[in-house]
């Protein structure tokens, strides 16, 4: 039953417990400050307030939009164990756009999208002018090597596991970046308006129009008339430049978002030490309060951030011997450090991922 | 959450009791509509209205194509003597007006062939686009056959498919004899029985139920 959002079980953590005893009697301590709280600097509003605004530029904007902290969420969240090289190709095909979209306001530069001078224009910018072979010649393999990195992503996604819940919703926007993705790839290709892309044009424009009833009208409306024609070009030019790009960088948006949000999956040969799940519902049964259990997620996953995956082991034997003895217990802070496991029948797995509910099923 | 219920009643015994329902403030017996439910839908009506009166518009104006047509347009290719009944003549005449080189298309020209129960006054002109993806086909003399690069669709002396992968025959352009010129006009597409009908994409197949699983769109001329 636990939360599959972080962020939402932290809050309630924070919320759930203060400094009163529990039902065994024993104080547990004020929580420390969170690591969001501590980053996020709410402290500072009040010194960068005033007058003091001119001293510190990054201060003053700092303190009314709250940047760094944003910045360091997104940039110092946690990762879970095992995240490896794999996890790069997301970024890789994100820096690529980056460059598309540099080369490509580059390039719209020197390029006219008329039917009777897009030739030339493309002809000029590649032979005369200053680096444009260069700048183009980016552009062109940058486009193939945007959607042979979105493959390689998709298969780290799909083989890790990481399209599960709670991530379909990623994985949607996924596929859609995808679709657009080689929309840009069938848009552009007809800008430098050679044989091969003028003929490449029509035959992707003759595949559309022979889908079933709506084909032929979706190839009028893409040729903009019932033959390849002036308008087509820059109806091309408009979808590649304008339409499309936006659409990409509206839905990388919420992409990102979403993996900021929900964090990421623990490849799978990391597993998890034991079922979250199955301890709480333990801990509910033997009438330990929430506040407890709650406790012990909490220092867990701070410790699984540290790294000590011992210390893991050891508190999910306290939590259970707690519920089983709960007059013996004290509370997770005191035992965390000395105590050792005396549970025999606990399986425990060495390596724990930090918080991963994928690998609880 | 059953265990924080169970924490609720743990700490405190007595049960929750639910306050009545505030009135909204000026409510008054019989009202059926709140104030505040009268503005907000009133001014997202009107944002609903000033927005589609944008984005109607510009949908429209980007759809548009699809439904208007252009121009009929004839060109001469040719006098009477230029074409004869046994095999065709390469034409090239410009289909699309605007875009140069790329608006220009090719016709296999020849006159009417009574051995095909063709009248001999007549004048056939084929399109060279390929009715499987577009490609250009050409008339290869020996072998009386059209033969297209791309895929290997062939095609018979008549335009009729004969092997490949293309959907129907060639499609044809409409022509007229004005003295004694030969003027050919609009594209039509034929069924395999080569009756004429509107003309369609390439790898759309023409005649009965096909005719409404790709319907003729309103950007097309009617058939001769």
């Amino acid at each position: 039953m636990k939360s599959p959002f972080p962020s939402r079980t932290k809050k309630a953590d924070q919320a759930g417990n203060g400094a009163a005893p529990d039902e065994n009697g024993a104080v547990v301590e004020e929580p420390k400050p969170s690591r969001k709280e501590k980053l996020s600097g709410h402290k500072d509003l009040a010194v960068h307030h005033g007058g003091e605004a001119g001293k510190d530029v990054a201060g003053w904007v700092d303190s009314r939009t709250n940047a760094t902290g944003i910045f360091t969420a997104m940039m110092s969240r946690h990762v879970p164990k095992g995240t490896n090289w794999f996890y790069t190709l997301g970024s890789a095909t994100m820096f690529i756009f980056a460059m598309q979209a540099i080369t490509g306001v580059i390039l719209s530069m020197y390029y006219t999208p008329s039917a009777t001078q897009a030739y030339a224009s493309i002809t000029h910018l590649t032979n005369d002018v200053f680096l444009g072979e260069f700048v183009r010649g980016l552009h062109k393999w940058g486009a193939s090597l945007m959607i042979i990195l979105i493959f390689l992503h998709m298969a780290r996604t799909f083989f890790f596991g990481a399209y599960k819940y709670p991530r379909e919703l990623n994985w949607v926007i996924g596929v859609v970046l995808l679709i657009l993705t080689m929309v840009m790839g069938l848009t552009g290709y007809l800008l430098p308006f050679d044989q091969r892309s003028f003929w490449a044009t029509i035959v992707a424009n003759n595949i559309t129009a022979s889908g079933p009833v709506v084909g032929p009208y979706l190839a009028d409306f893409l040729r903009a008339g019932p033959d390849f024609s002036a308008t087509t070009l820059s109806r091309f030019y408009a979808l590649h430049m304008l339409v499309v790009p936006g659409l990409i960088g509206g839905l990388i948006g919420a992409h990102l978002f979403l993996v900021v949000k929900l964090g990421t999956t623990a490849p799978p040969w990391v597993r998890a030490a034991r079922p979250k799940g199955a301890q709480r519902s333990e801990a509910v049964v033997a009438g330990v309060a929430v506040a407890d259990s709650d406790e012990v997620s909490v220092s867990s996953n701070g410790v699984v951030a540290n790294g000590s995956v011992e210390a893991v082991a050891e508190e999910a034997d306290q939590a259970k011997s707690k519920t089983e003895a709960p007059e013996a217990a004290a509370g997770p802070e005191v035992t965390e450090a000395e105590s050792a496991p005396e549970e025999p029948e606990a399986p425990e797995e060495p390596e724990a991922p930090a918080d991963d509910e994928e690998t609880t099923s | 959450m059953p265990d924080s219920q169970e924490k609720n009643l743990s700490a405190e015994d007595r049960p929750r009791t639910k306050l009545p329902e505030a009135e909204p403030r000026g409510y008054f017996e019989g009202e059926s509509l709140t104030r505040r439910k009268v503005f907000v839908v009133a001014s997202q009506a009107l944002g609903g209205i000033a927005g589609a009166a944008v984005v109607l518009p510009a949908i429209g104006f980007a759809l548009a194509p699809v439904f208007e047509r252009g121009k009929e347009r004839w060109e001469a290719v040719g006098t009477t003597k230029d074409f004869v009944p046994d095999t065709y003549k390469q034409v090239v005449f410009t289909e699309t007006l605007g875009i140069g080189e790329v608006g220009k298309t090719t016709a296999y020209v020849r006159q009417g062939s009574e051995k095909y129960g063709e009248d001999p006054t007549e004048y056939i002109a084929i399109s060279s686009r390929c009715a499987h993806l577009g490609c250009p086909v050409r008339f290869v003399q020996a072998a009386e056959n059209f033969i297209c690069p791309c895929h290997g669709g062939v095609y018979d002396f008549i335009g009729k498919r004969i092997g490949g992968p293309p959907v129907r025959p060639l499609d044809r352009f409409q022509t007229r004899v004005t003295e004694n010129h030969i003027e050919l006009g609009p594209r039509y597409s034929v069924t395999n029985q080569l009756k004429a009908v509107r003309t369609r994409d390439p790898g759309e197949f023409t005649g009965g139920i096909w005719e409404y699983l790709y319907p003729p769109r309103p950007s097309t001329f009617p058939p001769p």
